[in-house]
């Protein structure tokens, strides 16, 4: 093999915005060794035009006439360009909010940036990796530091059982998935490559056979856990109750979308002979996450608590895109995400802004905080409404999207528990909209009463109102100006070859569809 | 020009939401209101004058291109069915925003949100296409919630959260059914022409009807959907009861003409004899748990419940004198609705309560609310059904076109009818007549300001009771066009039916 030849099988080129956020890392790292605490100041702002730089990286990759890479080990198509881009994306808006968090908690701004940042390498490795040791390497670089970056506030107990509870699952999941990645290994008879899996398990006809069948479950263990559905969700709500509120941001959105990157990635190519089996296995769990999460967020009386089983739920919104298995289906997922990234964000940093200004996150002393502070209340109530689906925000037209897709596969049962479950979920979102907005100055919490001027001039309070007011008012305007970020979806989907051969048409399910009413 | 009524409101609610500055008095802020309303109203007036009455389809027509993946457009348009709908919307705006308190608290939250509910309903009555239906349908939930729970009565957390979940539940019905209609039919955009559910077999258009009639008969209120009415009503204050009764319930039975009537009239005509059943039990039942109220203002909400049960009567009937009664109806009830809140809402502000024990002897010329009193008698009657009035006017009309479809039901109501004149007179004989408690009753006095939206109110109730050709004429060539639709059909579905 001659070196031409090499290089152009190993396409070095697609990985350059994980490159940028390399050198990025590096630099943060190397910058803080040099000066020490120092630094602090500005060092947030190089990780920010590091991950963006990244993004615009990407964005000059889009339609890629080449995009396998090193020698099939990652592949660089629209796909993971998308997931790629909201991975990167929730990262630097996580560190926009964590500067002025990690610098109260007493501890380094620069290690929790490069933990971050590594992390979020792991999430954008994972969301193009294509060979089943990549998946592995880049799931557990991510999930590392996850484990890293949920025990990083050491001086707060919760935040040490928190680290040791996600550890002990997260191991074990690991573990499991990568018995799973073995079973394929072996059943392919040697393949690491998730097509050549594919291929290897039809010429062994082993399709079907028990073997591939537990190979599935395992890896969708393993998946399951990322995505928090139930019920592979028990870390969930001790993880986001006591890991420092900007890592659960990062957990909620980067982490979550990596996982459905792998999914998506993982399902279609490697499984297409048991297609049938793991949707089946998807609808149960999003059955299971959309009643367990939106109705165990009923009870919570603590803000990230709620917001933890409300992930759960939502994720569970996000399946049904991932079971319609369609075009629509696949694209509704990613709009969703995308709109997930703001409105999650947008409430995760109203919600760091609320406890840096008063030390709790119960959703009871909220009550009356219109009064003192209309931005943090207009924002919160924004985004919770909007995750609740009321048009015309984003979430709205994203759910619009997803039932829309389900239903045109055919998947009216669960769309329709969609539409119950929203209706539930409406009632725990209003909730703390009606802490905040219809208490009356009388029924105001002690917290609220002695809440301290708003200002923003203290070091690193404007990052963070600047990623409020970036993110408020992305919900508010991406869903009534959404044919952007439409056409995104559509197109990551519609550009990207592997997921071809794996859509199911459109067309068909509409010509069952007639048979079936007759049915009724 | 459709999108004026829409925008206007919407934007103006944006801006006095947002204004900086904190210590804006609540009486300008009104003022403000007061106009963009009235700028809207007198708009509204203007797409009257101008509205061909005897063009039976969508006129003003605006469209847009949205959303093409999920088949929604910026598509309006106006007709027969829905310009009366339009004026109710802008002119129960302009007198809820009237009869607030100028010293309501946290006034910019208030108002704001009023134009934004006012704009998002005109939105839902001008929309072209399903999604853009539901989306502005969807819009008014969470401003009624707070305005409800907010500025509400001793209850209003509960009854707030209680409209709120009954609202959900319909907007899933809603968009679940649209969903359905939409996919079904293999259509690939949601405008209301690109849709025809003539395709789909019989059985699959009754359980997209059922979806449609839950899911309306929730807003609407029927009878076993309606618990939800009168917490919301009476525990919202005078201005957002105008809102909700007057306004808020007539978009579930426009929806219940215009999706379930106009897009499934065969499956319409199958159901139609259970509906005129439930429209007649709605009406009963309203009127009878109305008698045994001690409440005045639980009492105008019960009533509520009565007169929406005819609009359903006449809606199944589906004569086109029933269908031109059931737009009567639903207008002259909302004037009516709106009269009375307001005068219960004076009532419970001078006297101080609304129990039916403690009031007494409001007649009395010079201590009492002579004018106000003569107002509630006046409203009383209309929404009896005396001639004369608006309210006998659009009940005669609908008994009149249902008769000869459903006699029975028609009967039932029109009992019900005397019903409503039984407790509007328990009601009256509390309030108004007897001797005035001469220890407690030294009441404010009534402002002229006060009396103006139910003297408005009052004439035009008159006025149209006297010359209801301007109650009927806007709606006649639309009705007689959708009743067109469904006739031919009708007796080869029933017949295939029967063959079944």
């Amino acid at each position: 093999m001659d070196f031409a030849n090499l290089a152009s099988q190993l396409n070095t080129g697609t990985i350059l915005p994980e490159g940028i956020v390399i050198i990025t890392l590096l630099g943060v790292l190397i910058v803080d060794l040099i000066l020490g605490r120092t630094s602090s100041r500005w060092i947030a702002y190089l990780a920010i035009a590091g991950l963006l730089a990244a993004t615009v990286a990407l964005y000059f990759q889009w339609d890629t006439t080449n995009p396998i890479s090193f020698t099939g080990s990652f592949n660089g198509d629209d796909l993971s360009i998308v997931f790629r881009g909201i991975i990167a994306l929730s990262a630097a808006v996580t560190i926009l909010m964590s500067i002025r968090y990690i610098e109260q908690s007493g501890t380094a701004l620069a290690e929790f940036i490069a933990i971050l940042l590594s992390a979020t390498l792991g999430g954008m490795f994972l969301s193009g990796a294509s060979e089943l040791v990549m998946i592995f390497i880049s799931l557990e670089t991510l999930s590392i530091s996850s484990y890293l970056l949920t025990g990083y506030t050491k001086r707060d107990p919760r935040s040490n059982e928190a680290a040791l509870k996600y550890l002990l699952i997260g191991a074990s999941s690991t573990a499991v998935f990568l018995y799973g990645v073995s079973l394929l290994y072996g059943l392919s008879g040697g393949q690491t490559e998730l097509g050549a899996i594919a291929n290897g398990i039809a010429n062994a006809n082993a399709g079907q056979s028990l073997g591939l069948v537990i190979a599935l479950v395992f890896v969708i263990a393993g998946i399951g856990f990322k995505i928090s559905a139930a019920p592979f969700h028990q870390w969930t709500p001790d993880v986001y109750e006591g890991a420092p509120t900007p890592v659960i941001a990062f957990l909620s959105v980067g982490s979550k979308a990596a996982g459905f990157a792998l999914a998506i990635r993982l399902l279609t190519t490697a499984f297409p002979l048991v297609a049938e089996e793991w949707k089946f296995v998807f609808t149960a769990l999003a059955v299971l996450s959309m009643i367990l999460g939106n109705v165990v967020a009923l009870a919570q009386t603590s803000m990230k608590r709620m917001l933890a089983y409300s992930s759960i739920a939502q994720a569970g919104f996000v399946m049904i895109g991932m079971i319609a298995g369609t075009q629509a289906g696949y694209a509704s997922m990613i709009f969703y995400l995308l709109v997930y990234l703001f409105m999650n964000l947008c409430g995760f940093t109203c919600i760091i802004l609320f406890s840096l200004r008063t030390g709790t996150d119960q959703i009871a002393e909220y009550s009356g905080l219109y009064q003192k502070d209309p931005l943090l209340t207009l924002g919160l109530s924004i985004s919770l409404l909007s995750l609740g689906g009321i048009p015309p925000l984003a979430g709205f037209f994203g759910k619009i999207y997803l039932f829309w897709a389900g239903w045109q596969a055919g998947l009216y049962w669960l769309v329709l528990l969609g539409l119950v479950t929203s209706v539930v979920s409406i009632y725990y979102y209003i909730r703390v909209v009606k802490m905040m907005v219809v208490k009356e100055p009388q029924e105001m919490s002690d917290v609220v009463k002695n809440y301290p001027e708003v200002r923003w001039d203290l070091p690193g309070l404007r990052p963070l109102q600047v990623g409020l007011v970036m993110t408020l008012i992305a919900t508010t305007i991406a869903g009534v100006l959404s044919n952007p970020l439409f056409t995104l979806a559509n197109n990551s989907i519609s550009h990207t070859p592997m997921l071809e051969a794996t859509l199911v048409k459109t067309t068909q399910v509409s010509a069952i569809a007639p048979e079936q009413s007759e049915g009724l | 020009m459709l999108s004026v009524l829409i925008w206007i409101p919407i934007l103006s609610a944006i801006v006095i939401g947002f204004l900086p500055g904190k210590a804006i008095p609540a009486s300008r802020i009104r003022l403000v209101c007061l106009t963009v309303a009235g700028i809207v109203l007198l708009w509204n007036l203007f797409i009257l004058l101008k509205f061909d009455i005897s063009n039976p389809g969508m006129q003003f027509t605006e469209y847009l291109p949205w959303n093409e993946t999920l088949g929604l457009s910026y598509q309006l348009g106006v007709d027969g069915l829905s310009i009366l709908m339009l004026i109710l919307n802008s002119l129960l705006t302009w007198i809820a925003i009237y009869s607030t308190d100028k010293e309501t608290e946290r006034p910019r939250l208030f108002y704001s949100l009023i134009l934004f509910v006012s704009g998002g309903v005109a939105g839902a009555f001008l929309a072209e296409n399903l999604l853009l239906f539901f989306l502005f349908y969807e819009l008014e939930l969470i401003p009624f919630y707070l305005l409800i729970s907010i500025w509400g009565g001793e209850k209003r957390s509960y009854a707030g959260i209680k409209f709120l979940i009954y609202t959900a539940v319909s907007g899933a019905l809603i968009l679940a059914t649209f969903l359905g209609m939409v996919f079904l039919t293999g259509s690939t955009s949601f405008a209301f022409d690109a849709i025809s559910t003539q395709t789909l077999s019989a059985g699959l258009q009754f359980v997209l009807l059922m979806g449609i009639i839950l899911g309306f008969g929730i807003k609407i209120p029927l009878v076993p959907f309606h618990t939800w009415l009168p917490d919301a009503y009476v525990e919202a204050s005078a201005p957002i009861a105008i809102l909700l009764g007057g306004v808020l319930a007539k978009l579930g039975t426009y929806g219940l003409l215009r999706f379930g009537l106009g897009m499934f009239p065969d499956a319409w005509s199958v159901v139609a004899p259970n509906l005129a059943i439930w429209g007649a039990i709605s009406a009963i039942y309203g009127s009878v748990i109305a008698i045994a109220q001690k409440d005045i203002k639980r009492m105008v909400a019960y009533s509520s419940i009565g007169h929406m049960g005819y609009v359903l009567l006449a809606s199944a009937s589906s004569t086109a004198l029933a269908l031109v009664g059931a737009v009567a109806q639903m207008f002259s009830h909302g004037l009516i609705l709106a009269i009375l809140f307001h005068l219960v809402g004076v009532i419970e502000a001078k006297v101080g309560t609304r129990e039916l024990e403690k009031l007494n002897g409001l007649m009395s010329p010079i201590r009492g609310l002579p004018l106000i009193s003569a107002l509630l008698v006046l409203s009383g009657m209309a929404s009896a059904g005396i001639p004369g009035l608006t309210g006998f006017v659009a009940e005669f009309i609908v008994f009149q076109g249902s008769f000869s479809a459903f006699p029975l039901p028609t009967l039932l109501c029109v009992a019900s009818s005397g019903l409503t004149a039984v407790y509007f007179v328990i009601l009256l004989n509390r309030t108004c007549f007897g001797k005035l408690d001469s220890n407690s009753a030294y009441y404010p006095k009534v402002l002229w300001s006060e009396k103006i939206p139910a003297l408005v109110l009052a004439v035009l109730i008159i006025f149209l009771g006297i010359q209801p050709t301007w109650l009927v004429r806007w709606s006649e060539p639309t009705t007689t066009a959708m009743v067109a639709t469904i006739t031919p059909r009708e007796t080869t579905i029933v017949s295939q039916v029967v063959l079944k």
